[in-house]
């Protein structure tokens, strides 16, 4: 297991290093100057001059070769440094550290809320197949999938401020304050859909398998036969999804923590892109990879807890 | 054994696959009203412009921020713009997005499967390794930095090429916008294309009857025209039903962000944008648009869905 | 003989898309205490359907829609869900066709074992581990406590068979339906299997069913032999009554085209033109009529019953349901 784990991180490291070779060129090339970027964004009268302009970035070492200054970059991430903002000249790594804490408790308790709730209706959509309960959740999945958070957020909030006359709070206080539930609910919606769709098609698969009917056969009652034989299985299929549903939560914090007013990565996100400012940019890229890639890594991982016939083949593969 | 017994006799009439799978789309309601609403955008958007009561980029700013009348019946927005107008105009963006970026995604998927399906190798392994990376980036955030940062040098070539020939197309910088976005959605979008026909050229290559073919002495061309497109066919349609549908709505969440297609043009996303700003006064402003793409991502999902059952049988429960 | 099971007028259909397919139509038999009845016809012809039909294990799409089905004179056709639990969890074990996928690979050998022992007669898990251990020893298995907590995978496709003939046997059935239990197996284990059922039901005194579309298999083995096509019981007799002097004109087939050493090398072995009846319409006529070489007119116009003659060898009774009468050739009135 641990020579899997090493095996699969040597494979991802050269990934990443050529995603941020690539974001790094397309900044370094395409963007424009930095500096001339930071006189442009500050406010008033400082002067556009060209020569002091360029007296900085010879100073701040600018002028070198695009692999110089990138081995440069990849040295300080490498030591856990990833500059400065470009507008506000805070610390990068001093604002990552303030809004992780917000993305990841929002996040990660959307996916674990998501996969249960989604389960629980897929399989219960499949054992009702084709009557009315499993024609509802089947509809429901595909209206929530299609969806947008931008979409359905809004949305949302207008007819409970304005149509039920709720008040829907603005920011964050913390995961256990009433203030997330919105915000929590709107950026699960479309990954439910998903593993409401794989949910039910793995148990219909699994249904039809000859196994069930042996179980069938043995005379015990339904919902034995669904706790020990459909749920199991049926697991593996979802459990893939996960790298999916990581991708799309961190894809709906970019779009939504904006209009909750919630102080997290995808707020960053945004501002970062709208000021240009690529310190940070580069530094979420970063960060959303590694994330993606270690969820795709405990999806691997976890084959083997959850089929034996994985788990056999593993150890063979070694 | 039911599998022998469910097979039809000769003397049985045979409906031919296209067809059967049109009695299976048409008898599955939800893809119906999907696929009727799909026609309609499509429909508004290619001439809608011609319909619309008024010009999308004409301001009245004596009716600023109007709730829906007769006369504007979405209402106006904060610059006395008809949203009816916009809306509209907003679905010929969707579209126009969602058809360049699918058929440059299907151009490149097309393209790398089959080349990685074909010659198998490490050419094959190359291209799984590439179509792995892109589906495990995040890949909203890669497509909003390439449009961020490519965009300043292409606006500044663009100018140059206006200065230096003073040719009228050179001015217009919209499209621009629109290039980077179709551009780089289909970037990201290849893969799943490439997934399709590298998959079935590989599952084909190893069906009986294909090897029986091939040891008959069947020009390869032929056995991708009788066997590999025939198969091919049916996810790619279900694949561009989906890809279009997450196109639009992809385009509109850059627009959203303001990194995509940016006012005046108006698109479905930064309408919402706006509309969030006053949406506590003027909540029209917010919910027409929202509810469009709304209305349009559910059809899509709708019609994908119906697709996806009516094409791929071997789903039949 | 005491009756265990009685099958009266046995109607299963399955609904498809476009209407329903005829899976069983009027199947009528019975079988006493430790009888062996083989159940033989080509793919499709309805032989499992009735079979599983019997204890209702059947997909949702099925259903009964006629007859009655008694065992020890109990009518599990109409009896309620939890009862038909009960019957297939106390008198009734089953065996089925595919050992690769008839055990769930999720799960430990023993807890596959065990979990029907469990749930029905109350008792503990070890004590049902230990029963577990003790059939698997009976059906040839070494090593059965290791094996208890292996997963399928683990073991051959005839060892599957055997825990699946052990799992079969571990609530004392009065009736094992096997299905096909041999033809996904190598021919080696085939036989293997056969004996292994053959010393097993002289050691339990259980009546057995065994379903297969291999006429020569049965030589030797079952009491009875059942013959069905298209849904319907075409003939039943005594097994030497259906190998010496078979009365039905698909029987006859079947018979010819098993080869024997007295085939000639390089002859043609016989085959039954035509294919399988289509189950989707009822047949006017008899459903083997297409395909017959001793058909009359009115084969395709009236479907013949299912009636007695006196048996060639002992008291049992040959049926048959055929228009001619394949004794002197002549048309029956």
């Amino acid at each position: 297991m641990g020579r899997y784990i090493i095996n699969r991180l040597v494979r991802w490291i050269p990934s990443v290093f050529i995603l941020l070779l690539l974001v790094y060129a397309l900044v370094f090339f395409g963007a424009g100057d930095p500096i001339k970027l930071i006189f442009l964004q500050a406010p008033g009268d400082v002067a556009y001059d060209p020569a002091r302009v360029d007296a900085i970035r010879e100073a701040a070492g600018l002028n070198r070769p695009f692999l110089l200054q990138f081995w440069d970059y990849i040295l300080n991430v490498a030591q856990g440094n990833f500059g400065n903002s470009l507008v506000s000249g805070r610390s990068v790594n001093a604002m990552i550290s303030a809004a992780v804490p917000v993305t990841l408790k929002i996040g990660l308790t959307a996916i674990v809320l998501v996969s249960l709730l989604g389960i629980l209706l897929g399989v219960i959509a499949a054992l009702n197949q084709n009557k009315w309960l499993d024609n509802l959740i089947v509809g429901f999945a595909l209206v929530i999938w299609g969806i947008p958070v931008f979409v359905a957020g809004p949305l949302i909030t207008v007819f409970l401020v304005l149509v039920l006359d709720f008040d829907v709070p603005y920011g964050w206080g913390g995961l256990f304050s009433p203030k997330v539930i919105v915000p929590l609910l709107v950026i699960g919606l479309n990954p439910m859909a998903l593993i409401i769709r794989q949910a039910r098609a793995g148990v219909l698969e699994v249904l039809s398998e000859d196994y069930v009917r042996t179980a069938r056969a043995k005379g015990i009652p339904n919902y034995q036969v669904v706790m020990r034989h459909i749920m199991r299985p049926v697991l593996t299929p979802v459990v893939s999804q996960i790298g999916l549903l990581v991708i799309a939560t961190l894809n709906n914090s970019i779009l939504i923590e904006k209009v909750f007013g919630l102080p997290g990565l995808g707020r960053m996100t945004e501002t970062a892109i709208k000021s240009s400012d690529y310190p940070v940019i580069l530094a979420i890229v970063l960060i959303f990879s590694v994330v993606v890639m270690a969820s795709n890594l405990l999806v691997d991982i976890s084959y083997p807890l959850l089929d034996p016939r994985a788990a056999a083949k593993k150890t063979e593969d070694e | 054994m039911t599998d022998q017994a469910l097979l039809l006799p000769q003397e049985e009439k045979q409906f031919s696959l296209a067809k059967d799978a049109f009695i299976r789309l048409v008898a599955n309601r939800l893809a119906v009203v999907g696929m009727v609403l799909v026609v309609f955008l499509f429909f508004v958007a290619i001439f809608g412009p011609y319909l619309t009561p008024y010009d999308f980029l004409s301001q009245d700013l004596l009716a600023r921020n109007k709730p829906p009348s007769w006369e504007h019946w979405f209402g106006t927005d904060d610059l006395g713009r008809d949203i009816l107008s916009r809306v509209i105009y907003g679905s010929r963006t969707a579209v126009i997005v969602g058809f360049s970026t699918v058929s440059f995604s299907l151009v490149i998927g097309l393209f790398l499967g089959a080349l990685g399906g074909y010659f198998g190798g490490k050419v094959d392994a190359f291209i799984v390794w590439l179509i792995d990376i892109t589906m495990s980036i995040p890949s909203l955030l890669l497509v909003i930095v390439i449009n961020v940062s490519l965009k300043p040098p292409l606006v500044n070539w663009m100018d140059a090429q206006f200065v230096a020939t003073g040719n009228e197309f050179y001015r217009n910088t919209i499209w621009v916008d629109f290039v980077l976005v179709f551009g780089s959605l289909a970037l990201i979008k290849w893969p799943k294309a490439a997934r399709i026909i590298r998959g079935q050229i590989l599952s084909i290559r190893n069906k009986n009857y294909v090897v029986a073919a091939e040891a008959l002495g069947v020009p390869t061309s032929k056995i991708v025209r009788r066997y590999v497109i025939p198969n091919a066919i049916g996810p790619i349609i279900v694949y561009i039903s989906a890809a279009l549908g997450e196109a639009m709505v992809l385009e509109s969440s850059f627009s959203f962000l303001g990194v995509g297609v940016r006012p005046p043009i108006p698109s479905w996303g930064n309408m919402i944008s706006d509309g969030l700003r006053i949406w506590q006064l003027y909540p029209h402003v917010l919910a027409a648009p929202a509810a469009v793409l709304a209305v349009v991502t559910i059809a899509f999902s709708f019609l994908g869905d119906g697709l996806n059952d009516a094409l791929n049988p071997r789903q039949w429960k | 003989m005491a009756k265990l099971l009685e099958v009266n007028n046995l109607h299963t259909r399955f609904k498809v898309r476009n209407g329903y397919l005829h899976a069983v139509n009027g199947v009528s038999f019975s079988l006493d205490k430790g009888e062996m009845l083989g159940v033989v016809g080509e793919s499709g012809c309805g032989k499992s359907v009735s079979m599983m039909s019997l204890i209702r294990l059947l997909p949702p799409a099925a259903q009964i829609t006629e007859g009655e089905v008694l065992l020890d004179g109990e009518d599990i056709t109409h009896a309620s869900v939890s009862r038909v639990n009960a019957i297939r969890g106390s008198k009734v074990g089953m065996i089925f066709q595919d050992p690769m996928t008839s055990l769930n690979p999720f799960m430990k050998i023993g807890d596959q074992l065990i979990e029907g022992i469990v749930y029905h007669k109350k008792i503990t898990k070890a004590d049902a581990l230990q029963q577990a251990a003790k059939y698997l020893k009976m059906v040839g298995i070494s090593n059965a406590e290791h094996r208890l907590n292996e997963y399928p995978h683990q073991l051959s496709g005839g060892m599957r068979q055997r825990v699946m003939i052990a799992m079969a046997l571990l609530n004392e059935p009065s009736l094992v339906i096997a299905d096909e239990p041999t033809t996904a197996l190598d021919v080696t284990i085939q036989a293997q299997i056969v004996e292994l059922v053959k010393s097993l039901r002289e050691k339990l005194n259980m009546s057995i069913i065994w379903i297969t579309h291999d006429l020569s298999l049965l030589a030797g083995m079952v009491d009875r032999i059942m013959v069905m096509y298209g849904g319907y019981v075409v003939e039943e007799a005594v097994l030497d009554d259906i190998y010496k002097s078979p009365l039905h004109p698909y029987t006859i087939g079947l018979l010819k085209s098993i080869p024997s050493l007295k085939t000639e090398a390089g002859s043609r072995l016989p085959s039954i033109p035509g294919a399988p009846p289509n189950l989707f319409s009822q047949p006017t006529g008899c459903p083997f009529a297409p395909r017959c070489t001793y058909r009359v007119d009115r084969c395709q116009s009236e479907v013949p019953a299912l009636t007695a003659v006196p048996g060639e060898t002992g008291e049992r009774p040959h049926r048959v349901a055929c228009w001619v009468d394949m004794r002197g050739k002549g048309v029956k009135q």
